[in-house]
Order: structure tokens, then C-alpha cells, then sequence
């Protein structure tokens, strides 16, 4: 999952008008496979992405679903609201931030 | 782990009371009076708002199960199926524009009461469209001019009611508690009164403590109890003879003139506008972001999903308030608003039904799953409870207009209708349309500063 979330920071990074529109934006997203120990993180600073694996102490947003369903949204194979509006994908956190972050992965993938 | 922003409680009950708290109200009051043949409309409500506390209950249990702002497209896709799940969604949203075009209806009579040279169509159109401007520039009402307004509208009702019962004569104590034909029906109508509580519940992401919800919720149902039974009980003892309420427009600014004279009734004026507006200005930004969310799981066509340069799902807000604009032209020329209030309080009532049985059904699917509220009276006392919410929601829809006619259940049967036919025939094109990588069609006009 690292590898995907980091592939998904560098296609975050590459993209001149997402780091744009980002650069305002700093925030600690925590990302906790529901099947899985493992807790990874992304953060937004200044219009750069990076991502991580490891605690966060205290997160802006938090996602849970399977990790599987992890995988498939932060590798453009499918789109967040899919899960999101079946209930296997859940967020905790400020509905703008949810928003922001289904926007990237609409401007990285398209629909 | 902790979550940097979180909403208090006191956010809950404001957002809950506030939602429910339409302008719409005021004339509802006066069709649970008639109904109810006078003073002993407050018997009606507080029926009503006892078995909503049931509802409530279901709300807060399915909210705590999945927290999501798509609240009731994930519990009815859970509990049920995507296709039905799908139809009631969408029938479910489009009361947000019934409540809409019916404050707009409200807020044209109050403002044409209080400046007659205006004609009211021409306020419904500059007020909605304000709002809809502001919302398409990304400006919206913050939250915590909703709670302040949310607030003023209790305690002005409250306090301006208490008045009038200390000045009026009391009738025979008897009418208080008077039962009469007409009973069932004004507690179908009764449920309009509370209808919007559990619009608080997609925010539940937003709370650190699941259980906020029930307990804004609770505090709200009471707010609202308290606040419209006593503005009814206040109508009824100006007008004790029921067929004067009948051609009452602008029952809220009667009350404010009698109990505070002019000064009172351009205060609520001023309610009438800060709610009515409040009202537009979160149905229609809840509404268009689950327009959005539709669009992006292609259930709705992609052209719904396109965002402004102020981030705003411009198409999506556009619809509504162009068919809510609409719905209030249509109800101003025809002066039949209760088919709004009857169709609003039937599709309510049928919802609250669904939320026993979705309860129901989950507690067996997912037995295992984490609840940090349940429900009261699971199983029997809350089927009950559904039962009642669907013969109310029934009761509510067959109400006949000025001719006869169930115009609300014709209405809702035709909505219904053509949403089945929608999700049946259309979505699986929609779905089937393969996509395109077109990221920069979908991009924004321009990026957000």
C-alpha cells in the first residue's frame, strides 16, 4: 500500500495546477486498512503531497476501508465515491477536506 | 487517534432544530389546527413528536453504524438494494425542493403582506436567486449564523406565544383536550412540524462523539415541541373560531402584531426572511453536493459533477434551485401549498417507516458490527412505531385539496414514478458509458485561489 500511496503523492506532485490549488491546503490524512495493523498517512503542505506508514497523533481526516478498496482509490482504478457511497469506505473529518480529496483523484484520473 | 476538528454538541442541536425549523412551519401549524379542530392541536404535536423520538432513535443507530454524509444512500444500499436504494434517495432529496419552494411561498406572502406594492412572485424570484448567486460564488451562510438564527426563531416563538396566551382569554379547558375526526390527520401533518431533524445526521463524520448526534437530535425535538406547540396554541386562541385560520397567510406576523404590535410584526418579517433564507441556503448546499456525489458514481449524467472555479457544483445547484424557483411560481399561481406540506409529511412519514425496518434488517445483516447507539424498542415496539410513521405518511398523502382530489399522492406517485423509471432505464446507461481519462474536462475553470 505505501508503494501506491507514494505513487499517488508523486502524481499529486507532477501536476502543476493540483500543487496550485493545494498550496493552501496542509493537512495530516490518516489512512487505517480496516483488515489490516498497519496505519499509512499522507500529508499536504505548501502544495506538496508526501506519504508515510507509522502513527499519527492527530489527523484532519481519517479513511478506513478494507485495503483493497485503499489500493483501488489511491490507484485511480476506483473512484472514491463508489465505496464511499456503498459504506465501505469511511471518513472522519470535515466533508470540504473528503470533497478536496475526491477532486484530486478527479483531476489525476478523470472520472 | 484524535481528530483535529470536530463540531460540539451544541452544533447538533442548532443544525437539527434549525433544518426543521422552516418557514414552511408557520402555515403547517395552522393545518394541524384545523384539523384538530382548535386549541387541542398541541395534543396532535405532541404525538407526533413522540413517535419522531422513536425515529430518532433509528436515525442515530443507522448514523452511528455508518457515519457518512450520504447517510441514507448507504443505509438504504446496506439494508436494501442499489436500486432501490437509488429511487428512495432520490425521492428522499427531492423534498429538500418541495421545503424549499414552500418557504419561498411563505417568504413572498410575508414580504408582499408587509410591502403590498410589490408583487410576491418578484421576491421569489430575487430571493431565491440572491441566495443561489451567493452559493454559486462559494459564499454560504457560516454555521454559526445558522445556530444564531436557529436560536432567535425558537425563543422569538417562545416568548411572543407566551405573550399572547398571557393576554388572551383562555377558552373552556375542555377544547384543550378536545379529540375530534380530524385528529389522525393533523398528526400526519403534525410530523411536517419536525420534518429535516435528521438532516443533521450526514454531518456525523464532523462530531468526535458518535453519540452528538442522538443527543442534538433529542435537545432539538424538544426545542421544536416546545416552540411550535405553543406558537399553535398562541393561533388558536387568536382565531378560537377554526374557519377564520383558513384564509390565514402570515399567521406568524398575526401573532408577532398582536403580541408586540408593529414592532412585532416586522420582526417577524425578519424571522420569516432569516429562515426561509437559511432555509434555502442549506437545503440547497446539502442538496447539490448529493447531486455531485451522484453524478460521480455515474447515477446521475457527469455534466452534475462539473465544479466552478469557486469549487462549487454550479450545474448540480442550478437544477435545484431552477426546480425549486419553479415549484414556488407554480404553487404562488395556484395558492395549493399544502400539496407540498401533505406530499412533504407523506414522503417524511414513509421514511420514518423505512428507518424501522432498515434498523431491523441491519441488526440481523450486520449483527456483529460496532453500534455506538441503538435504537429504542428494538424489534416490535419500533415496527410498531414504522407501522404507524407508514399509515401517518398514507394519511398525509391522501389529504384531498379544495376538490377532492389527493393532489399530494398523485404528486408523489408521479415522482416516484419517474425516478423508478430513471434508476430502471437510464442509470445502467450511465453506468455502462465507458469512461474517458478527461481529466481536464472535469477540471475546474479555473483553480481556487
Amino acid at each position: 500500500m505505501l508503494l501506491t500511496l507514494e505513487q499517488f503523492a508523486e502524481a499529486c506532485n507532477t501536476n502543476a495546477r493540483l500543487r496550485q490549488m493545494n498550496r493552501d491546503w496542509s493537512r495530516t490524512i490518516a489512512i487505517l486498512p480496516t483488515d489490516r495493523p498497519e496505519v499509512f498517512w499522507l500529508t499536504s503542505k505548501e502544495g506538496f503531497i508526501q506519504a508515510g506508514q507509522g502513527p499519527v497523533n492527530a489527523a484532519d481526516l481519517q479513511i478506513r476501508a478494507d485495503h483493497d478498496i485503499i489500493v483501488a482509490v489511491f490507484s485511480g482504478t476506483l473512484s472514491p465515491t463508489e465505496p464511499y457511497n456503498a459504506g465501505d469506505l469511511l471518513v472522519k473529518g470535515s466533508q470540504d477536506d473528503l470533497m478536496r480529496l475526491d477532486i484530486i483523484t478527479l483531476l489525476i484520473w478523470g472520472e | 487517534m484524535a481528530t483535529r476538528q470536530v463540531l460540539p454538541l451544541r452544533t447538533a442541536v442548532s443544525t437539527s432544530a434549525g433544518l426543521a425549523s422552516a418557514a414552511i412551519n408557520f402555515l403547517a401549524c395552522v393545518e394541524v389546527a384545523e384539523y384538530a379542530g382548535g386549541s387541542s392541536a398541541w395534543i396532535a404535536l405532541l404525538v407526533a413528536g413522540g413517535l419522531i423520538v422513536f425515529s430518532a432513535s433509528n436515525f442515530a443507530e443507522l448514523s452511528g453504524l455508518y457515519p457518512s454524509a450520504a447517510a441514507i444512500r448507504v443505509w438504504t444500499r446496506k439494508g436494501l438494494n442499489d436500486r432501490l436504494s437509488l429511487i428512495i434517495s432520490l425521492v428522499y432529496a427531492s423534498t429538500v425542493v418541495f421545503v424549499i419552494a414552500a418557504d419561498a411561498f411563505v417568504l413572498a406572502q410575508a414580504f408582499h403582506a408587509a410591502v403590498p406594492a410589490v408583487p410576491g412572485w418578484l421576491w421569489i424570484v430575487v430571493l431565491l436567486g440572491t441566495i443561489a448567486w451567493a452559493n454559486l460564488r462559494g459564499i454560504r451562510v457560516s454555521g454559526k449564523i445558522q445556530d444564531i438564527n436557529g436560536a432567535v426563531l425558537l425563543m422569538t416563538l417562545i416568548v411572543i406565544s407566551l405573550i399572547i396566551l398571557g393576554k388572551t382569554s383562555w377558552p373552556d379547558p375542555s377544547q384543550f383536550f378536545h379529540i375530534g375526526g380530524g385528529t389522525f390527520q393533523a398528526i400526519a401533518l403534525g410530523v411536517f412540524i419536525y420534518v429535516g431533524f435528521e438532516w443533521v445526521t450526514p454531518l456525523a463524520e464532523e462530531f468526535d462523539d458518535a453519540r452528538a448526534i442522538s443527543r442534538g437530535m433529542y435537545i432539538a425535538l424538544g426545542l421544536i415541541a416546545v416552540a411550535f406547540g405553543l406558537f399553535t396554541m398562541a393561533l388558536t386562541a387568536i382565531f378560537p373560531h377554526i374557519k377564520a385560520l383558513e384564509s390565514t397567510m402570515v399567521p406568524q406576523l398575526i401573532v408577532g402584531q398582536k403580541a408586540l404590535g408593529i414592532v412585532g410584526f416586522w420582526w417577524m418579517v425578519l424571522i420569516t426572511m432569516t429562515t426561509a433564507m437559511t432555509t434555502f441556503n442549506g437545503g440547497l448546499f446539502t442538496a447539490s453536493r448529493f447531486v455531485y456525489a451522484l453524478a460521480r458514481e455515474k447515477a446521475l449524467p457527469r455534466r452534475m459533477a462539473h465544479l466552478n472555479k469557486h469549487w462549487v457544483p454550479a450545474n448540480a445547484l442550478l437544477l435545484l434551485a431552477g426546480l425549486s424557483l419553479i415549484l414556488a411560481l407554480g404553487v404562488m399561481a395556484t395558492g395549493q401549498y399544502t400539496v407540498l406540506i401533505n406530499a412533504g409529511a407523506g414522503v417524511e412519514g414513509l421514511v420514518y417507516a423505512l428507518s424501522a425496518w432498515l434498523v431491523f434488517s441491519l441488526r440481523k445483516r450486520e449483527a456483529s458490527k460496532p453500534r455506538p447507539f441503538r435504537a429504542l424498542g428494538v424489534p416490535w415496539i419500533a415496527l410498531g412505531v414504522g407501522a404507524v410513521f407508514l399509515l401517518l405518511g398514507l394519511g398525509a398523502l391522501l389529504t384531498t385539496t379544495a376538490g377532492g382530489i389527493p393532489a399530494a399522492l398523485i404528486f408523489v406517485v408521479i415522482l416516484t414514478a419517474v425516478m423508478t423509471g430513471y434508476v430502471w432505464f437510464i442509470v445502467p446507461r450511465l453506468k455502462s458509458v465507458k469512461s474517458s481519462n478527461s481529466a481536464v474536462k472535469a477540471e475546474p475553470e479555473e483553480t481556487i485561489k
